[in-house]
């Protein structure tokens, strides 16, 4: 382009065809370059859809199929007994529940304290980013933890190491969305709280929390949908259980786990459960993922 | 924040009151998962016992048991003596399975497939590539078999099935013995690998030409063509319930330590040459004998009255002799406090 604004103007006077026609190559140049990154991305999203849609569409098909009265009424049973996955549901509900109900309380109050009182201080940065680190710690590596503390020094695997192993899961995440939610809230809301006369503490709850309660419920709720389909952390804590049991100082079932032995297994029955357990694991999370979105869209 | 700790006070309020008093654990070894969970069945009907086992893998329930964080643990491959010794461990068979070499050949049919010994270990050696090798062709006169490129499928995951079968190659050729050797994991000198039985058996039931080992009820419940091995007397035989026994028979059980018995290519003339016991590791000094009393009580509740069932999922049982030494065992090794035999 800038030959055509040689000095003096001394360029021959084709220069404005010229320019016409390097400014038509070039535009020609970039629009099929646009048509080919757009073709690679449009080829990329479909990809990325028929996995997505094969794998909904596999499970539909295999797990459909499966699943009838008796997958919710009857435990774990031997090939040719005509078992159920109930003990297996009703572990994995429960230890689900009570890891977030363990976790959350945890995870909140070091998001509030990540954003309301230690913004910018070294202790602050550091937590972060220990939570960060945990946040994409293998989730094996915690059940491995979980395993040394709680079940070699007891003599057993059991049901609250499993909930244990869930909470450490759901912690950080917890901390990451309470500590989003409450920077998003304008200091201006604070300030006016303070005003009024109304102590630290009282703003935090009763301003802060409030504004921001529905991201922080959206935060929990995706933690319950991530620890709700983990295999790795029970496989060394809760370790599963073939027979009806709800103590929580005994080897507790959970779905993932039993999907984990029975799709391998030589025997059908087995493996339709499988199948089952698994499109009840993905149709709970996606569940809970679409009703923590509509929780999070702005009210009108 | 009310509601989470309400949520909490309902879930400790309902867990405190279902305690369970006749709970064994164990862990371990995934082949013998489906007997131990049909005699689970059996016994909590019939003693009040319930089994909890889960299929871990042979070697989690080795450290399972050595943490003692389990009733029991449960191995394919039997446990050496020394480290048997240095973790007070007991170690028993419950029962044997087979392993079955298994071909997708188009136009032939299950267990007409003559594979001597020495072919399956060159086929895994991959030194024969093709299925109408004059060497298998001259074993099959019978078998019209196709110009199909052999295509070997080994376990990509480590696992007693792999021990049991390549401890058979090792037994049957030198070759295989020098170069590839016996383990759970091996470095195979052919094929692609699977994971695990199930991977293996729809890795070959996919793929034209294809062959795999697997456990016998895998073979089975997916109607997978079997082959006819030779075994160490000379005579080709199929893998039927009948030839697992025979092997089993012609195992020399009372001279092997620990019960660790070789059933691999026994003397038999019925034998099939690929059998293996899998094993159940006790403590000798348990931590709570009425839990350790209880897990013996279970498996002679399944010694007693679980052969049928062993044999419809296609276990093999134990001899009775087998079974008596294995009591014998329990009384004589395993004391409870005072050294007292829990076991009477």
């Amino acid at each position: 382009m800038s030959t055509t604004m040689g000095p003096a103007g001394r360029m021959p006077a084709s220069g404005p065809t010229r320019d016409r026609r390097v400014a038509d190559m070039l535009s020609r140049r970039r629009k099929w370059f646009d048509r080919v990154v757009q073709a690679l991305c449009i080829a990329a999203t479909v990809i990325g859809l028929v996995l997505l849609a094969s794998i909904l569409f596999t499970l539909l098909w295999r797990g459909v199929g499966a699943l009838g009265l008796h997958v919710f009424t009857r435990s774990t049973l031997p090939p040719g007994s005509h078992g159920g996955l109930l003990n297996a549901i009703v572990g994995s509900l429960v230890q689900t529940l009570a890891g977030t109900a363990i976790g959350t309380p945890i995870g909140l109050m070091v998001g509030t304290y990540l954003s309301e009182y230690a913004r910018n201080s070294v202790l602050g940065n550091a937590v972060r980013f220990v939570s960060d680190v945990l946040l994409s710690a293998p989730s094996i590596l915690i059940g491995l933890f979980v395993y040394t503390i709680l079940v070699e020094p007891f003599g057993g695997f059991s049901g609250i190491a499993g909930c244990v192993a869930l909470a450490i899961i759901v912690v950080p995440i917890v901390v990451r969305t309470t500590e989003d939610m409450l920077r998003l809230i304008p200091t201006e809301l604070r300030e006016a709280a303070v005003a009024v006369g109304a102590p630290k503490w009282r703003v935090i709850v009763l301003i802060c929390y409030r504004a921001a309660l529905d991201g922080i419920a959206t935060g929990i709720l995706l933690a319950v949908a991530r620890v709700a389909g983990e295999t790795a952390p029970l496989l060394f804590t809760s370790l599963g259980n073939l027979n009806w049991s709800l103590s929580l100082t005994q080897p507790m079932s959970s779905l993932p786990v039993t999907i984990y032995q029975y799709a391998g297994s030589a025997f059908d029955d087995w493996v339709d459960l499988a199948w089952a357990g698994a499109l009840l694991i993905t149709f709970g999370v996606l569940a809970l993922n679409i009703v923590a979105r509509v929780m999070l869209r702005p009210r009108s | 924040m009310k509601l989470v700790s309400t949520a909490l006070a309902i879930t400790l309020a309902a867990f405190t009151v279902g305690a369970q008093a006749q709970q064994i654990t164990g862990a371990g070894a995934t082949f013998p998962a489906p007997v131990y969970a049909k005699w689970g069945e059996a016994a909590k009907a019939a003693i009040g016992i319930e089994l909890n086992y889960q299929a871990i893998g042979s070697g989690g329930g080795q450290n399972q048991i050595i943490n003692r964080t389990v009733d029991f643990g449960a191995s394919d491959a039997p446990v050496d003596g020394a480290k048997l010794e240095q973790n007070h461990l007991l170690q028993f068979p419950t029962v044997m399975g087979a392993v079955v070499p298994i071909v997708n050949l188009p136009g032939v049919e299950a267990n007409k497939l003559k594979l001597p010994s020495e072919l399956l270990a060159d086929i895994y050696l991959g030194k024969i590539t093709k299925w109408n090798d004059p060497r298998l062709v001259e074993a099959n006169r019978d078998v019209k078999l196709p110009n199909v490129a052999i295509a070997p499928v080994y376990r990509a995951d480590g696992s007693g099935t792999t021990f049991v079968f390549t401890s058979y190659l090792s037994a049957v050729s030198p070759d295989w013995k020098a170069q590839v050797g016996a383990a759970t994991s091996v470095k195979w000198a052919a094929g692609n690998g699977a994971k695990g039985n199930d991977g293996v058996a729809a890795t070959v039931k996919q793929v034209r030409g294809a062959i795999g080992y697997v456990e016998y009820a895998y073979a089975k419940q997916n109607k997978l063509a079997t082959t006819q091995l030779r075994n160490k007397a000379g005579q080709f035989v199929s893998p039927t319930l009948a030839a697992f026994t025979a092997a089993a028979d012609a195992g020399d059980w009372h001279n092997a330590p620990n019960f660790a018995v070789n059933l691999i290519d026994t003397a038999g003339t019925e034998a099939w040459p690929i059998v293996s016991a899998t094993f159940i590791l006790l403590p000798k000094n348990p931590v709570d004998p009425e839990r350790s009393a209880n897990v013996m009580k279970f498996f002679d509740f399944a010694f007693k009255n679980g052969d049928e069932i062993a044999t419809s999922l296609d276990y093999i049982a134990l001899p009775a002799g087998v079974k008596d030494a294995v009591r014998a065992s329990w009384h004589a090794d395993i004391r409870g406090p005072g050294l007292a035999a829990i076991w009477k």
